[in-house]
């Protein structure tokens, strides 16, 4: 029996490693922009400047700022303080960001899921934007918290896309980091 | 010895847990209840009850702690209200500790838009001269045990909830830009998470002087003097007799009825008035026959139409009595009520916009030049905290506090964060609560205690900036007038109808029928999804006038808890 969880915790272990993002697929310039209006995205701008990647972001971005973008970052969670201060409802955010997936797709600019909400972007109406960007991504970097119940994992597998989970906001840079070296 | 800390916040966490979960059966109790927005101080309160302390200490217990828990709505930086209920005499009392402006105020050219995050929007805090007065008045156990939960929690820390992780993460640049409150919410930069421990061993040593000496720890000497000189050098003008010879105000609560209940809630320039007016107004309409305004688009647009006009007659007149007259008889009296419910269209929104409402004229006042066109920046956010308490004896306590926004000024000096109270005046000329020198700022707090043939029946209320009246109305006619028992009442879907607002807002859970035939009526609406925090977090004791048992409720919309025993 010991044995035997061994081998399971071995395997996972493998699995876990060989699909975290692999590096060198992606390119720069990068867009960074919301699906829901939280104040996350100015977190991953941080991480982006720390990481010295460039990136422009624009919150409510439209199709016209993918204008030379090589990689779109979205950073998904609803936060209704955030679409009150955009003056937009959650219907309008998600249309916004489902032309924006569209255009991003015809264009072929890879999407990148960064997700580092933890359980408060996690339900409600935050899940919604979840699953509208995972569902469009190429990979994606998610920190632990929001992926207790596997939902982003389950996200990862049925879609086929690699996902790396950190514990902490901090840890978001260097993978998101790695991905332009 | 690491160790323990770490058994100790692995202990709260599952604390946590157990409590969430045991919410889903109403708590009730005969020796006492206690209600607060965290665990961590309503188990305070418990503990100050179970060892002989009646309701005041044991609220005075809750209301130190909870500032330290639940850090980002209150806090000894702030300022409140408490109604206070004494059921063997009958008495009740009412402490305003919401501070006031400083003498200086006028000379800043304070900016609610600018100044708001920074030292110049610090009103003088009336937090602690509120509690220790309710303390010396009628406690019974030593300030220093009553502090003890608190001090250990600022001491020891306490692991980040998810309503707190929630609101730093949407705060971040607020809370982020001042070194000593990034030093309590952030690790390198980033946001506390859900389970993250925060730890205000700074805020700890100010609670310990407060308990060894009473208000004189905060108000004057050591640290009073490196709080106003951190103010000033700061850009902020609060000075040492400021903070020196700060006093809450004592006294009466304002008393009302509705349908047979007597009403004790916060007196000027907190807001029971105006949930007396909006009771004594609906008290003319049979809504228990018109059914529950989730259900009735009639039931509906009769109680958003009293709610924007009590909302538009306290723009006009409610302010700080000290310095306007306001005709508080008039207002709260069963006639005007009547006068201001008569002017309700029944079949629509009248006038066609809520921004068209008419202030009424209670004492023939002189409205010429009054300007109540500039909403009060009071409306937003839905900060603050509530705590009700009730003890063996049935002596009760209603108590709201506050920093003014979400984690106030964000500005925190020797660990205590301080309030934004300067964001609550009004700037536009002439009207009620126009910004003065020493002058209390109006304000939306309502602890309210009613009572049914002189027992508590429910004591109540709410944090949410300008939607707490909107809420206790709601709130109190769901148990009164359609008998849904604490926790029903309280997970009730909710609305927002004032006079400074293009939008009826309300939650998902009523009907959609009844949104679509509000929306016939005249009715712009602006639905939110499932319950959300913007319509407060209300904090709730019923009394069962027929058993004497206690039942104690706490918003799910918040973090909080209800215990009894």
């Amino acid at each position: 029996m010991k044995k035997e969880s061994l081998t399971i915790a071995i395997l996972l272990a493998v699995i876990v490693s060989t699909s975290t993002i692999k590096a060198q697929m992606y390119e720069q310039p990068i867009l960074i922009s919301s699906a829901g209006q939280s104040a996350d995205v100015k977190l991953v701008k941080m991480l982006a400047q720390r990481q010295q990647l460039e990136a422009n972001t624009v919150l409510m971005a439209k199709a016209s700022d993918l204008e030379g973008i090589k990689t779109l970052l979205i950073v998904p969670g609803f936060s209704s303080k955030g679409l009150g201060a955009a003056g937009v409802s959650q219907q309008e955010e998600y249309d916004r960001v489902e032309a924006l997936i569209k255009v991003a797709k015809d264009l072929k600019i890879p999407i990148i899921t960064v997700h580092i909400g933890g359980n408060v972007r996690r339900k409600g109406q935050s899940d919604a934007f979840n699953t509208l960007i995972a569902d469009n991504s190429k990979g994606m970097i998610v920190v632990r918290q929001a992926d207790e119940d596997g939902f982003f994992s389950d996200l990862a597998k049925k879609n086929n896309i690699p996902l790396t989970l950190v514990d902490k906001i901090v840890e978001v840079g260097e993978p998101m980091g790695n991905l332009f070296k | 010895m690491k160790n323990l800390k770490i058994y100790f916040i692995i202990l709260l966490s599952v604390l946590f847990s157990l409590d969430v979960a045991a919410q889903s059966i109403t708590p009730s109790g005969k020796n006492g209840m206690v209600a607060t927005a965290h665990p961590l101080a309503t188990e305070a309160a418990l503990e100050i009850l179970k060892s002989g302390g009646n309701a005041i200490d044991a609220a005075v217990a809750a209301a130190f702690t909870i500032g330290v828990v639940e850090p980002d709505g209150s806090g000894i930086g702030g300022g409140g209200g408490m109604v206070i209920y004494l059921k063997e005499t009958g008495e009740s009392f009412f402490i305003n500790y919401y501070g006031r402006s400083s003498e200086n105020a006028l000379s800043i050219g304070f900016d609610s838009k600018r100044d708001a995050r920074t030292t110049k929007a610090i009103g003088v805090p009336g937090t602690v001269g509120g509690l220790t007065m309710a303390h010396k008045k009628f406690g019974t156990l030593p300030l220093e045990k009553i502090m003890e939960p608190a001090i250990r929690y600022a001491s020891n820390g306490f692991p980040v909830d998810k309503t707190l992780a929630g609101l730093i993460l949407d705060h971040i640049e607020t809370v982020g830009a001042d070194p000593g409150t990034a030093a309590i919410f952030t690790d390198d930069g980033f946001p506390k998470m859900e389970g993250d421990i925060i730890v205000q061993k700074e805020l700890a040593e100010v609670l310990r002087t407060i308990a060894k000496k009473g208000r004189n720890g905060f108000y004057r000497g050591h640290y009073a003097n490196q709080f106003i000189e951190t103010i000033q050098e700061r850009g902020g003008v609060l000075t040492k007799k400021d903070f020196a010879t700060y006093k809450p105000k004592f006294g009466e609560p304002l008393k009302g009825t509705y349908r047979g209940h007597d009403i004790l809630a916060a007196n000027l320039p907190e807001s029971g008035i105006t949930l007396i007016q909006g009771l004594n107004m609906i008290e003319n309409y049979d809504l228990r026959s018109s059914g529950h305004f989730s259900e009735s688009a009639k039931t509906f647009h009769m109680m958003a139409e009293t709610s924007k006009i009590m909302y538009a007659d306290r723009f006009e007149y409610v302010g700080d009595p000290d310095f306007i007259d306001v005709p508080v008889d008039v207002l709260i009296s069963k006639e005007y009520a009547r006068s201001r419910y008569n002017i309700i269209n029944p079949d629509k929104l009248d006038p066609p916009t809520y921004r068209e409402t008419i202030a009424g004229d209670p004492f023939g006042f002189n409205k010429s030049g009054m300007d109540v066109s500039v909403p009060d920046l009071e409306m937003q956010g839905g900060h603050t905290t509530h705590l009700s308490v009730v003890d063996k004896d049935g002596n009760a306590v209603a108590l709201t506090q506050t920093l003014g926004l979400f984690f106030g000024s964000a500005q925190a000096i020797s660990g205590v964060l301080f309030n934004c109270s300067m964001t609550n005046y009004s700037y536009s000329s002439k009207t009620a609560n126009i910004l003065d020198n020493g002058k209390q700022c109006r304000s939306s707090i309502t602890p309210t205690i009613l009572l049914k043939d002189r027992n508590p029946f429910l004591v109540i209320g709410s944090p949410g900036a300008g939607r707490i009246i909107g809420t206790l109305f709601e709130l109190i006619i769901n148990v009164i007038d359609f008998d849904m028992d604490v926790a029903k009442a309280n997970l009730a879907p909710r609305f927002y109808c004032i006079k400074h607002d293009d939008f009826l807002h309300m939650e998902s859970g009523i009907k959609p029928e009844v949104r679509t035939e509000l929306e016939k009526m005249g009715h712009t609406i602006k639905v939110y999804e499932g319950i959300d925090l913007f319509f407060g977090g209300a904090q709730m004791i019923y009394v069962d006038p027929e058993t004497g048992i206690y039942y104690g409720s706490a918003d799910r919309r918040r973090g909080g808890i209800a215990k009894g025993y």
